[in-house]
């Protein structure tokens, strides 16, 4: 510690500039300050030197120094991207997915200041959970004229459907929200938001700490800093009191919109580390009054939803009709006590941007307090005084329309036509505006690895809160809430969106003594002792790994196809078509043209010098499928992977979500690619990222029905593009002879094999041999069948022990006898007899067909089909009432 | 007026459906002048867990689940109910309309709670927007001054002799606006166009849904299943209460009238709800019969009240 007055010399490289200005430069320092004012400064105190509380950061990272520094931020940058620490706007592009940069310098709290908010806040959840209890209960703060009607009842979250008759079952509404807080530019709290739905930010929140524990271990092993693994323990033992006196193992699942959603990554994440199921509204089905996830074994019985799903998408019985993420009969099961919803469906009215200027009413109303932690300055345009005062400045303002969530607007920044609009509606609608004062945040440091120096922030903070498990059972008013002592910081102007933000931060709450590092070993403490990989496997979940093992093989299969025909693109002479093999290459990835099409397109080609038209066509075409998003193209069959994959998140390891990760760089590479050498290596590259992830799953997935279907997908595909690829060399090409022979064993992998076994030119017969017959040969038909055979055998069987073969049984055994009763000598002379050539088509097709049948069989006996469900009475949606796109769920296939 | 009433609602599926969850709003609302005496549910495929209860706005509403594969859902309601004559009109209802529209204003700050309550049906909902047309249709009912009781007759009385009833031209989805446009309608259509009317001068309306007894010409017998649901407004008289208008009729409904409940519009009391897996296509078929019992028949004790 050096003495006040002075600043330690590394101290003062770090720093840079940011002691020497004064003025901070944002884009709304247009926002008018009293005069003289100076702006509130996180790190430096009035003499301009560092507060006590960050010292013990600033010297460690001091004795790190710049250079350091830079470098552990760029791991964490690595160690963020290789985790898939990633969110998505509803969009299924896989190229499309953001992510954030992480701040190496958390924002710090003192203890001192940390009790002062923590109590504002647990207030403040108790007062909303009070609130959320009038609201669904006697109303009596709008018959008291304490809330006016039309500010409640034209929010979406207020839902009518939640607010019928007395309360069924006493418990506790609101146990678990967020509130977004920011300190101003006077020094001064101020609550901007609260999100009572299902708050994102915690796994974020915690990924940040482990993440840069990981890239600063000396750091964070030993600093004086409150931890936040107790958190999600006590949100478990939360969830699981909830739950009490009905079971002694509780189901918990946590309800996703599905991997099309922003938060889909910490949905997988939060579930992960509590070890509670991930599912979909799809997974769940409400028969007898219980909600069940479909599993493989049968219904399993739900006893408490967390659900990341906002209110109105949640039931299209009793809300949004044409929601399909929901689950019909939801609200009646909840009503009914026969499931406990987390938070209550109907919580959304908390997150209403009006209530702000009534809580300091509704607070001594409620709770006969003080409302201790101040909101922004928020006037609701119902009220004729504060639409005057609105439209007097409305630069000082946001405006926010109540009955669309998420919707601001910036009166200074809009068009004359949006403007003009607006003023419309405000006029004829003022009860549908609440107006947030523009406030300027205080100035926090943060590191830029660029400058290696400290700049300027303005940061957002959530915080969350979490109903005391050991309080679920008391009355409502001596239920406490317990504040995580850490949480998420954005950078950005006070009121950007989290999601829309660049740079997040780890947010670092001061302990008077320094706290042991507890290990936050994700599953290490769940305190459930189940495999979730058994016969409870989600049906979707089991469907998700078929296809992603499909997806998977086809892109292998493709790129080593791929791979083949470009190097046959180099090799060949490329003005002449005699003997040429492209033809028939292109005809096995499916890109032939039509034989009556053929003359046509070549005479559009341009005569060329060197090229043949042909060989011009089929370059053309091979090159397309690098960059094809269609079905056939390279990035086309990855987006199918990896939507199938990013389903079933919480069932891969890390280390296989690093190989998907590097799997997508790879495809994104191809999108740009030109060349055919260039394409030809990164195919390369692309087979060993696949054999690197398939590697992984089998290395570290619990051999259970999860990886079996992972694996039946698989070899499903493998054995149908083996057969086909086969048909083509031997019976069907134009060009048939050795060169396409020699594809034929490239692209299986099985060239080397067959020369060390025959030493001999090749020859039909034993390729047939190799890649038909010798079940010592992972890439024979005959060992995949016997593979698929005994993973099939060990499914789940729906008829219970009956000694009756299921369908795929009998399909795999009529593939089977095909090939094991086949007279090899009817198959000799493929070349020269016609005969042979009736044989092997006819083996090929006695095996296509049953393999071609067996995905339809096992989709049959173990997925959940369901359908999108229908309403009776189409009820009419009106837009601009609530505009909200209805989100789609994911097609899988 | 004592009353016998058969609501059936049968829908027939193209395919067959496996699952469905269904809410029901057919079950006759207690009401002072209103006793629902008994009630009685047939509904095939059997139900699984038939449960009642009061919605936001105190309708009678039961939820069921349908778990069998079936082929059609048939839903009868049958109930008896005893109506007896609604409130009277008193010196409190004499209000001129600018006065009630001010109460509705003023509400907040005087502490009115009846007046605060009926402020959610000043509001915009679903099927009734607000927009200009209406306005200018009221307010030709609604002059300077004007009693409100007066403007709610005019205006009822309007819209039963400028619009033709025909049940060919709309659906459950026709905007209101279409339906200023083209005169031409069904109660609902009738009913939303009044509540819009009201609340775009900022009197509060409701919808309400129900049976009325439709009288047979003079010397044929009544004709069974003829009849179907009706609907009608609810219009809010500060001071005094909710006065109902049946603007398909040009009249103020009486006993003849059955309440089953009333929302914000017709969304809120949809007399059958439901979402189903599977089924394809569907036909519906509705049927309502209001067969007039004679009082006498039973004698008041036998009397059964739900709540």
């Amino acid at each position: 510690m050096q003495p006040r007055g002075a600043l330690d010399p590394s101290l003062r490289a770090l720093l840079g500039t940011y002691s020497d200005s004064r003025a901070v430069e944002s884009p709304a320092s247009d926002i008018q300050e009293p005069a003289g004012s100076r702006l509130y400064d996180e790190l430096l105190g009035d003499d301009r030197l560092p507060r006590a509380h960050w010292n013990h950061l600033l010297s460690e990272l001091a004795a790190l120094g710049p250079e350091i520094l830079a470098a552990r931020s760029e791991e964490v940058q690595s160690l963020l991207h290789e985790n898939g620490v990633t969110f998505t706007p509803y969009d299924d592009d896989p190229g499309h997915v953001r992510s954030w940069q992480l701040d190496c310098l958390p924002w710090v709290i003192s203890t001192e200041e940390w009790d002062i908010l923590e109590q504002g806040l647990q207030q403040r959840s108790r007062l909303l959970a009070r609130l959320l209890d009038d609201l669904y209960g006697d109303r009596q703060v709008i018959h008291e004229g304490l809330l006016p009607p039309e500010l409640v009842y034209t929010h979406p979250g207020f839902l009518f459907a939640a607010a019928d008759s007395a309360r069924l079952i006493d418990q506790p509404l609101l146990i678990f929200h967020g509130s977004d807080v920011m300190r101003d530019a006077g020094g001064q709290w101020q609550v901007l938001a609260d999100w009572s739905q299902s708050p994102s930010g915690v796994g974020y929140a915690l990924e940040n700490r482990i993440t840069l524990a990981r890239a600063l271990p000396g750091l964070y092993r030993d600093a004086p800093l409150k931890r936040l693994a107790g958190f999600l323990q006590a949100q478990h033992r939360c969830l699981a009191g909830l739950a009490q006196g009905r079971h002694d193992n509780p189901n918990i699942v946590l309800l996703t919109p599905g991997p099309g959603s922003a938060g889909y990554f910490e949905h997988a994440w939060l579930a992960n580390y509590m070890n509670i199921s991930l599912v979909e509204g799809d997974d769940l089905v409400i028969r007898e009054g219980h909600v069940s996830v479909r599993t493989l074994g049968g219904l399993d019985r739900v006893d408490v939803i967390m659900r990341q799903i906002t209110d109105p998408w949640c039931d299209p019985l009793e809300l949004r009709p044409d929601s399909l993420l929901g689950v019909p009969g939801l609200m009646q099961a909840a009503r009914n006590g026969d499931v406990h919803i987390v938070n209550a469906l109907g919580a959304g009215v908390l997150e209403h941007p009006a209530l702000a200027a009534f809580l300091p009413a509704l607070s001594q109303r409620l709770l006969g307090e003080e409302l201790l932690l101040p909101c922004r300055e928020t006037l609701w345009c119902g009220d004729p005084n504060a639409l005057a005062v609105v439209r007097g400045s409305p630069d000082d303002w946001i405006l926010r329309d109540i009955t669309k969530p998420g919707k601001s607007f910036w009166v200074d920044q809009m068009g004359m036509e949006a403007a003009r609009h607006l003023r419309v509606d405000l006029n004829i609608r003022p009860h549908l505006f609440a107006a947030q004062r523009r406030v300027k945040a205080s100035a926090t440091p943060g590191f830029n690895p660029q400058t290696r120096e400290f700049e300027h922030q303005s940061v957002t903070l959530r915080f969350f809160s979490l109903l005391e498990p050991e309080d679920i059972d008391k009355p409502v008013n001596s239920r406490h809430y317990r504040i995580m002592p850490g949480g998420l910081a954005w950078v950005g102007e006070p009121g950007t969106p989290m999601m829309q933000s660049r740079i997040v931060k780890d947010i670092w709450v001061l302990a008077p003594v320094p706290q042991p590092h507890i290990s936050m070993l994700r599953q290490a403490q769940g305190p459930i002792l189940m495999t979730r990989d058994g016969k409870d496997l989600p049906c979707r979940v089991a469907e998700n790994l078929f296809w992603m093992g499909r997806y998977g093989e086809r892109l292998d299969i493709r790129a080593r196809l791929l791979r083949e025909s470009l190097s046959k693109l180099l090799q060949e002479d490329p003005q002449s078509d005699v003997a040429t093999l492209l033809p028939d290459l292109m005809t096995a990835l499916g890109v032939a043209p039509e034989p009556d099409e053929l003359d046509k397109l070549l005479k559009k080609i341009e005569e060329h010098p060197r090229f043949s038209r042909l060989h011009v066509l089929a370059r053309d075409r091979l090159l397309n499928l690098l960059s094809d998003r269609d079905p056939l193209g390279m990035p086309g069959v990855f987006a199918s992977f990896v939507r199938n994959s990013r389903a079933v998140r919480d069932h891969l390891g890390d280390d296989s979500w690093r190989a998907i990760s590097n799997i997508r760089q790879r495809c994104n590479a191809m999108g740009s690619t030109r060349g055919v050498v260039a394409g030809q290596r990164l195919l390369e590259a692309l087979v060993i990222d696949l054999a690197a992830f398939f590697g992984l799953s089998n290395e570290t997935m619990p051999h259970h029905y999860g990886w079996r279907f992972l694996d039946i997908g698989r070899f499903i595909e493998r054995i149908l593009a083996t057969l086909e690829l086969l048909k083509l060399a031997l019976l069907t090409a134009q060009q048939p002879g050795i060169p396409l022979w020699e594809v034929v064993l490239s692209s299986t992998d099985n060239f080397t094999l067959y020369r060390r076994r025959f030493r001999s030119q090749l020859h039909p017969s034993a390729i047939l041999d190799l890649l038909l017959f010798d079940e010592t040969n992972p890439r024979s038909v005959g060992y995949m069948l016997k593979r698929l055979g005994r993973q099939v055998d060990r499914l789940p069987s729906q008829s219970g022990t009956s000694s009756y073969r299921n369908l795929e049984n009998r399909l795999i055994i009529e593939a089977t006898s095909a090939l094991h009763l086949v007279d090899i000598e009817t198959l000799a002379e493929l070349e020269h007899s016609d005969a042979a050539r009736e044989a092997l088509t006819e083996l090929l097709d006695a095996m296509i067909g049953p393999m071609a049948a067996l995905s339809n069989a096992i989709s049959h006996s173990h997925f959940s089909h369901v359908e999108a469900p229908r309403q009776l009475v189409t009820m009419q949606i009106v837009p601009g009432l609530d505009e909200g796109r209805a989100p789609v769920r994911g097609d899988r296939r | 007026m004592r009353y016998r009433i058969k609501h059936l609602t049968r829908y027939d599926y193209s395919g067959s459906a496996i699952l469905s969850h269904n809410e029901a709003r057919v079950l006759p609302r207690h009401l002072p002048w209103q006793q629902c005496v008994s009630s009685e549910w047939q509904i095939s495929p059997a139900p699984v867990r038939l449960r009642e209860r009061a919605d936001f706005f105190g309708n009678r509403v039961a939820y069921f689940a349908t778990e069998s594969v079936h082929s059609n859902l048939e839903v009868v309601m049958c109930s008896e109910v005893i109506t007896r004559p609604r409130p009277a009109l008193d010196i409190f209802a004499r209000i001129t309309w600018e006065d009630a529209v001010s109460d509705m204003a003023q509400c907040l700050r005087t502490g009115n709670r009846e007046c605060i309550e009926a402020r959610l049906f000043v509001l915009e909902s679903p099927f009734v927007r607000q927009q200009q047309s209406l306005s200018e249709y009221a307010m030709e009912c609604f002059g300077t001054g004007r009693d409100l009781l007066d403007g709610l007759h005019a205006l009822n009385q309007r819209i039963y002799e400028e619009f033709t009833y025909d049940p060919g031209v709309t659906t459950t989805a026709t905007p209101i606006h279409e339906v200023l446009n083209n005169q031409r309608g069904v109660c609902q259509d009738f009913a939303h166009l009044m509540i819009g009317c009201l609340r775009s001068l900022g009197l509060p309306a409701r919808y309400v849904s129900g049976y009325m007894e439709t009288l047979p010409p003079v010397g044929q017998s009544k004709l069974l299943g003829a009849d179907a649901t009706h609907a009608w407004v609810a219009a809010y008289v500060p001071g005094w209460g909710w006065l109902e208008l049946d603007p398909t009729n040009g009249c103020q409904p009486d006993e003849r009238y059955v309440i089953l409940g009333w929302g914000r519009d017709y969304a809120d009391v949809t007399p059958l709800k439901g979402v189903m897996t599977g089924g394809g296509e569907h036909k519906l078929t509705v049927a309502v019969d209001v067969v007039p019992l004679d009082e006498d028949e039973v004698p008041e004790a036998s009397f059964r009240f739900d709540d």
